[in-house]
């Protein structure tokens, strides 16, 4: 493996996403507008349902964003080269699989950081929520949960995007807001009919999203739900690099990687 | 040596096999033409030897290393240029050029990147979006990042594609100058004949998947034994008409003093003096012998 090939796609990036506005809108701007309205709607909240309930539902839009713009990032991220039929020239470069998704993972979580620091500067001065209270340990290991989820999601859809082409793109920006649901961003999983609550614990984002919550009330790591986070991330990314690999190496035989930039 | 050897190598797509058991290598130093119509299977040929196409059978060895057990170290002495690809469009050429040296994990690449584009001649462009460029800047450009690595082989898919004949023609020089100046093997597909005559040192043909010819230009002109003698006269269409059809040639009015005869070229000189012994004055003799291009068409349509 190789820093200097994995900075190199990280600086590809960088230079995207200072020449590009919808770059900067689709990282910066929409996220931190719907930080601003739920923020406003939780001081309407607050008012009738109480000052926790709001703050939860505030903390859970802000912790959407990590999954929301590293899932953004790299699947997007890879998609600007295809729309510009550059792709084939960097997969022709000596670069890996590997090396090529650690470096849009990285480039994912630091813009995540970026709107977490924005979108939690935004809500304790504009909106009476400090992130911090849930705890720094507990809001790294939310972050490392979500950004992980995000990447495995990424990758599931860049599969799809490599062995079927650019007719499944939309699933970048728009399969991730099908899940949002079921993953009990801004209200309990006992909100959700029992079929549903099924399939929100498959999810692992759900445990981040039901300890953050607790975390409002209780400071303390609520390890019960955070191992479970972990495993199921375990296993969902293992099952997603796999699909992965397997789209991609599908993607050569057909010959529709090729065919990608066409 | 050979710095490049493809063993029967077989692609299919379904039922359809788009490369059918070729076996070819690329010298030290050579150009080498793939050619065919479209759909004979250069392009899926060329992307096997990139490594984004993977083969049905058959194996691929740069430099005596196969392809597919050292992609890496393979894809770091070779590299490829297209007209059909471009760089990132938003990005400046020094930010385009600068990713790649990096992905090629070039050693002093701002140094390169300087050298080369005043080779190119591009130096004044490098801060300049990609997208703002002509075909022929950008063309340049893709030069440029087929050489940031000092490949030892290049594969170049019909670069002067979509270029106008003066930039097409620099293009050319720039391919022959890079190929005396570094010593470089290079694979090249075109469509045009002309390109491929000038620089090619050998041409396959591809047709349906299969080579079907492989030898130098002039050889492969060689083997149409058909010239094309074109005669202008002042008057006497009648006499000729009767010396050719008793001489078994060939041939058709173009004009009223004009003929055009397809005959052996062993042929012509005892057709221009019979036509002249029958008392005709000609004004003008052209003889056309083969091409690139009648190899080219007769192979296309023999299928």
């Amino acid at each position: 493996m190789s820093w200097k090939r994995i900075k190199a796609i990280m600086m590809h990036e960088f230079f995207i996403t200072k020449r590009s506005l919808e770059v900067i809108n689709d990282i910066i701007i929409f996220p931190l507008l719907s930080i601003i309205i739920f923020g406003f709607l939780t001081n309407y909240l607050s008012g009738t349902t109480g000052l926790i309930i709001s703050k939860q539902v505030l903390i859970g839009m802000i912790l959407w964003q990590v999954i929301n713009m590293t899932e953004y990032s790299i699947a997007v991220g890879c998609l600007w080269d295809v729309w510009a039929r550059n792709l084939t020239n960097i997969f022709i470069s000596p670069i890996s699989n590997l090396e090529y998704l650690i470096a849009y993972t990285i480039t994912g979580c630091i813009k995540s950081f970026i709107v977490l620091l924005l979108g939690g500067i935004i809500s304790f001065y504009f909106f009476g929520t400090n992130l911090l209270d849930l705890g720094l340990i507990n809001l790294t290991i939310y972050f490392i949960n979500l950004a992980f989820f995000g990447f495995g999601f990424a990758i599931v859809i860049l599969g799809l995007i490599f062995r079927f082409g650019t007719n499944v793109q939309a699933l970048s920006w728009g399969l991730i807001a099908v899940l949002q649901p079921l993953m009990a961003v801004i209200y309990p999983v006992s909100i959700l009919p029992k079929p549903l609550q099924m399939m929100a614990y498959l999810l692992p984002p759900t445990y981040v999203f039901e300890a953050a919550r607790v975390n409002v009330i209780d400071k303390g790591i609520q390890w019960q739900l955070i191992l479970m986070a972990f495993f199921l991330n375990f296993i969902f990314i293992f099952l997603a690099i796999t699909f992965f690999n397997f789209m991609f190496n599908q993607s050569k035989k057909t010959g529709q990687f090729a065919r990608l930039e066409g | 040596m050979a710095v490049l050897e493809v063993k029967n190598l077989t692609k299919k797509f379904g039922k359809f096999t788009a490369v059918d058991n070729i076996s070819f290598s690329l010298k030290e130093g050579e150009i080498l033409g793939l050619l065919g119509p479209n759909g004979a299977g250069k392009t899926t040929t060329i992307q096997m030897l990139l490594g984004i196409t993977t083969p049905n059978s058959g194996s691929i060895r740069y430099f005596d290393k196969d392809f597919s057990t050292n992609r890496q170290e393979c894809l770091q002495i070779i590299n490829y240029t297209s007209a059909f690809n471009t760089l990132q469009g938003r990005t400046t050429v020094w930010e385009n050029l600068f990713v790649f040296a990096n992905l090629y994990q070039i050693d002093n690449s701002k140094e390169k990147i300087k050298n080369l584009a005043e080779y190119f001649e591009i130096k004044n462009l490098l801060n300049s979006q990609y997208k703002h460029l002509s075909s022929g800047e950008k063309t340049r450009v893709n030069f440029i990042k087929a050489l940031l690595n000092d490949p030892k082989i290049i594969l170049m898919d019909e670069p002067t594609a979509s270029l106008d004949p003066d930039i097409a023609d620099k293009t050319l020089s720039l391919i022959e100058q890079i190929k005396q100046d570094n010593k470089i093997s290079i694979l090249y597909t075109s469509h045009n004949m002309n390109e491929i005559d000038r620089i090619c040192d050998r041409v396959i043909f591809l047709s349906q998947g299969k080579i079907v010819a492989e030898d130098t230009p002039l050889n492969l002109t060689k083997k149409i034994e058909t010239t094309t003698l074109r005669l202008t006269f002042d008057k006497g269409k009648k006499i000729i008409e009767k010396y050719l059809i008793a001489n078994k040639q060939e041939f058709e009015f173009n004009k009223d003093n004009i003929v055009i005869i397809k005959t052996k070229e062993k042929l012509v000189p005892k057709i221009i003096f019979g036509i002249s012994s029958e008392g005709i004055w000609m004004t003008d003799i052209e003889i056309q012998k083969p091409t690139l291009e009648d190899v080219f068409l007769q192979i296309s349509r023999s299928k």
